[in-house]
This record gives structure tokens, C-alpha cells and sequence, in this order.
């Protein structure tokens, strides 16, 4: 190998390694960060107690209501917007034009490019106006509103992957199907999505984890009240809307505490990630015992 | 035995500009065993996709002419294609079992047709496997997935799918090319037992296999139907100069 070749390849395992290090580095910072409140406070006092009060003198750290918040708009999400981001995907890997199928991708990845700030703006000027006027809840800022914005938002990361993997189907599968005397249908909800199954799965995932971490937008529309998601029209705070609310103005322990709140976030994550991609792979391995 | 279950007069068909079947007239008998050979892209497996319509799934596609299964026009506007579908079966070149269980497999075509009764449909399940030599392989391990198969187990799997939804007729593209040798002489024995019951239209590039296991054998060149006959005439006495370069080897 000539010094030239390896000057190349150096920088292009430096660039390749970059993403690596950034993960554990961030890791690694958000953990040490937040560590006394593990040690000092309590895993458990911190995890499991339902009071958030900071500024009090008898200093209370409980982000239940937060996780329970977060899960609360996460799953409002996937529901919506699972759903609709599939059967979109459906449409335009099995049913649209080549045509019609470039023109609606063009504008759900547009959807992708539109900053979370304007969700959240488009959310309050129209959504919780509309949950408050239509729906009776009394302020409008709610689990629903915030749902509504994550469903939207998670729509270019389920319909790509979802139509992706639609596509990847082989043909045979169709062929075979119709060759049977199935029709269009038949074939792709017994056969086509079934087989896209593991594709689809993994769309959703990556929706949750975009769900699941996003910030301004539901920030401003879930009305950061820290208490129990008793219905979808109350309002609630979740962990990162609390963190990017409360860091400017936080220090000490309280400070301490928002990046522990990080840190749980990412444990939640890899946590999640891991425990499908084994659901996913079991699923598989009755496909290549 | 000269009863004829498929009957084809002047049929031409198009891909789009391209015309890729002249003027085809052949009669098809009743369980036999048809072999269509020729060249690549000569048509053959663009006629056999005609006898069940599987051409319909491609756009741009235009038939001419009379085709008929049990004195039926398939082409006629009233036709349905499911009814037809269930009646002709088809093998492709490559295993194509879905992903899911063998026994899924099986009975998705019974499925498709309406039946729901699990005693029924196991009795399916059963009956195909055992005519598709396959039962006593897979018996314990049915609820298995599919893909989990050998090649061959694969191509006999998708013959049972085919029989699951009692056919009349088997449409065989190139069944064996992907398959070892072994396994294509297991499938070959298969496809000359099936035919005591079913009309098997196979198309091959192998003409030994054409010569093993037809009754008939019809040569293709260039969308055009040149000579079709007793196998065994075809093979020793054709009386088109192309057909007897082709078998001989002199081209394709």
C-alpha cells in the first residue's frame, strides 16, 4: 500500500469513525452530566415520583408524569399516524402511477423539510383552537393536539420505509398470488404486506424514535402541565419539552436533573430499538432456520 | 385421447408496439403432457401466460384472436378471471412459496376461493402434498416457514399450492431451471404422474426434458408456432428445416 492509499483510506475511516465517536461522546456526557441525581437523589425517587418541583425547598425531582406524557403523545402518534403513513405507502408502491407516486413523494418529503417550529405554530393556531371549540376540552393544549403534530411529522419516515420495503417485495410473490386467482387486493394484504412485514416494522420504529425525541412542536401545543395523561384532552409536559423549557434558567441539582431526563430519553430508545430489531430478527428466523 | 380441453386459432399478441405471438393455432389435449421448447424470447412463455391471462398483470398488453379452455372463449368479456385462475394452476421458473407456513401456503388458495373449514382445508393441505410428492417430507413440520425448503422441495411446494385449488389444468414455466438435477428428476417423474389427472403445459429449455416427459411437443421461433406433433415425431422426424436445426443444435 503506498502512502497515498493510506493517507486516503486514514481520512475516510476518520470521517466513517465520526458518527461513532459523536454517539459516545453525547452518551457519555449526558450520563456524567446527570449522575448525582442517580447517586445523590435516587434512581428510583427520580424515575417513579410524580412530583417535578425544583424551586421548592424541600427539592422534588419525580418525572413520572413526564415519561407517562411523553408515552402518552408517542403512542397517539404511531396510532394516527401508522396507520395513514401504511396505507399511503400501500398506495403508492402498489396502486398509484409512476406519475402520481413521484408527485405525492415530492410533497410528503417536503413534509420531512418542514422545521418542527412551524408544526408547532401550525398546531396552535389550528388544532387547539379546533380540540377546544369541537372537542370540549378546556384549554385545547393536549395529548390529542401534540398526537396530531407527531403523527404528521412521522409521516415521511413511515411512508418512505414503509413503500421502500413494499417494493422490495418480489414480484413472484404477485405473480404466484394472481396465478391462484387472487385479486389485487388479496394479494396485498395476505401476501404483499405480511411479507414487507419486518420493512414496515422498522418505519415505525424510527417514527417512534422521531416521535419520541421531538421537542418545540409538541412543546407548544401540549400546554406543559406536569400531571397524569388522564385523557387525550388534557394537557401534559413531556421529558423533552420539560428539559428545553426549564435548562436556560436551571443550576445545580435541578440542572443535574434535566440531563438525567436526557439520559433516560436515550435509554427509552435504545432500549426500544433493541427490543424490536430481537422481535423483528425472531420473526425472521422462522423465514431462515 | 385426441380430446382437446385447449383450442387456439390465429392468435396474435402485443407488448405495447412490440408483437411478440403471430397468428398461433394449436389444440391442446386433455391430460397430456405439451411441451413448448424454442430459443429464448421465441414466445413461448408469453403464450403459455396467454392460457391463463397472467399477461393481464402487465400494462400495455394486447390479445387477438380465439382462445379457448372447455370450448370457452377466455378472452370474452364476461370471463371471470379468478373462476378461470382456479381452473388453470401455474409453476414459475423460480420457487415462488410466500413467506409464510407450508400449510399457509397450501391452503391460500382454497382461501382465496372462500373455503374457511379447517377440516376441509387440512384434508386440501394433505391430499396436495401427497400428490406433489412432498407430503411425507414436510408432514412434521407443516407450521414451518416455507422458505426454510430446498430449491426442489420449494418447486413441488408451489405444484401443491397449484393443486390445493383442484385445477384442471397445470401451466409450467420452465419449472426446473433452478433447480439440481436431482431435484429436476424428481419434478420431471412428478409432471408425468400429474398428467394421469391434469392437462400439464410445460415450457422448457431442455429438450431431453421435453423429450422425457411430453406426449407433445410444439417449437417456437420468433413469436411464430413452426411445427407441433407427437413428441417423438418432433424428435426424429420433424418436417421443418428450423425445427430440425434447432433440435440438432444448429442454433438457440
Amino acid at each position: 500500500m503506498d502512502i497515498k492509499e493510506r493517507y486516503i483510506r486514514g481520512v475516510l475511516l476518520v470521517c466513517a469513525s465520526l458518527s461513532v465517536i459523536a454517539v459516545a461522546a453525547i452518551t457519555y456526557t449526558i450520563i456524567a452530566a446527570g449522575w448525582p441525581v442517580f447517586t445523590e437523589y435516587g434512581v428510583f425517587r427520580f424515575l417513579f415520583g410524580a412530583k417535578w418541583l425544583p424551586d421548592a425547598d424541600n427539592i422534588q425531582l419525580g418525572i413520572l408524569t413526564m415519561i407517562a406524557g411523553t408515552g402518552a403523545v408517542t403512542v397517539c402518534a404511531l396510532v394516527i399516524g401508522g396507520p395513514i403513513g401504511i396505507l399511503s405507502a400501500v398506495y403508492l408502491a402498489e396502486l398509484a402511477s409512476k406519475r402520481t407516486s413521484t408527485v405525492i413523494q415530492a410533497f410528503i418529503d417536503l413534509l420531512a423539510g418542514i422545521p418542527s417550529v412551524i408544526y408547532g405554530f401550525w398546531g396552535l393556531v389550528v388544532l387547539v383552537p379546533a380540540i377546544r371549540n369541537y372537542l370540549g376540552s378546556t384549554k385545547g393544549y393536549s395529548v390529542l393536539a401534540g398526537g396530531v403534530v407527531l403523527a404528521i411529522m412521522i409521516l415521511p419516515t413511515v411512508v418512505r420505509i414503509s413503500a421502500d420495503a413494499l417494493r422490495a417485495v418480489p414480484k413472484e410473490y404477485r405473480d404466484g398470488s394472481y396465478a391462484l386467482g387472487a385479486d389485487r387486493w388479496y394479494t396485498i394484504f395476505k401476501v404483499i404486506l405480511p411479507a414487507a412485514a419486518p420493512g414496515i416494522i422498522t418505519a415505525l420504529i424510527l417514527g417512534f424514535g422521531r416521535a419520541i425525541g421531538e421537542t418545540m412542536a409538541v412543546l407548544m401545543v401540549t400546554g406543559n402541565a406536569k400531571q397524569f395523561p388522564t385523557s387525550l384532552l388534557e394537557p401534559i409536559t413531556t421529558i423533552t419539552g420539560n428539559i428545553a423549557l426549564e435548562i436556560g434558567y436551571s443550576w445545580g441539582l435541578h440542572r443535574q436533573a434535566l440531563f438525567a431526563c436526557g439520559a433516560v430519553l436515550m435509554i427509552i430508545i435504545l432500549l426500544v430499538n433493541f427490543l424490536i430489531n430481537r422481535i423483528i430478527r425472531r420473526a425472521a428466523g422462522g423465514i431462515y432456520e | 385421447m385426441n380430446d382437446i380441453q385447449i383450442r387456439i386459432r390465429d392468435l396474435n399478441f402485443y407488448y405495447g408496439e412490440f408483437q411478440a405471438l403471430y397468428g398461433i393455432n394449436a389444440d391442446i389435449e386433455r391430460k397430456a403432457v405439451t411441451a413448448l421448447i424454442g430459443p429464448s424470447g421465441c414466445g413461448k412463455s408469453t403464450f403459455l401466460r396467454c392460457i391463463n391471462r397472467m399477461n393481464d398483470t402487465i400494462d400495455n398488453t394486447l390479445v387477438e384472436g380465439l382462445l379457448e379452455v372447455n370450448d370457452e372463449n377466455i378472452y370474452s368479456a364476461g370471463l371471470d378471471v379468478t373462476e378461470l385462475r382456479k381452473k388453470i394452476g401455474m409453476v414459475f421458473q423460480r420457487p415462488n412459496p410466500f413467506p409464510m407456513s407450508i400449510y399457509d401456503n397450501v391452503a391460500y388458495g382454497p382461501r382465496v376461493h372462500g373455503i374457511k373449514n379447517k377440516a376441509k382445508l387440512d384434508e386440501l393441505v394433505q391430499k396436495s402434498l401427497e400428490q406433489a410428492h412432498l407430503w411425507v417430507e414436510v408432514k412434521d413440520r407443516l407450521y414451518k416457514n416455507a422458505l426454510g425448503l430446498s430449491g426442489g422441495q420449494q418447486q413441488r411446494l408451489v405444484i401443491a399450492r397449484s393443486l390445493a385449488v383442484e385445477p384442471e389444468i397445470l401451466l409450467m414455466d420452465e419449472p426446473t431451471s433452478a433447480l439440481d438435477p436431482i431435484a429436476t428428476a424428481k419434478l420431471e417423474d412428478l409432471v408425468q404422474k400429474l398428467a394421469k389427472e391434469y392437462t400439464v403445459i410445460i415450457v422448457t429449455h431442455n429438450m431431453q426434458q421435453a423429450a422425457r416427459v411430453s406426449t407433445k411437443t410444439a417449437f417456437f421461433l420468433n413469436g411464430y408456432l413452426i411445427e407441433m406433433d407427437e413428441t417423438s415425431k418432433i424428435f426424429t422426424a420433424p418436417k421443418d428445416q428450423r425445427t430440425e436445426d434447432y433440435i440438432t443444435g444448429r442454433f438457440g
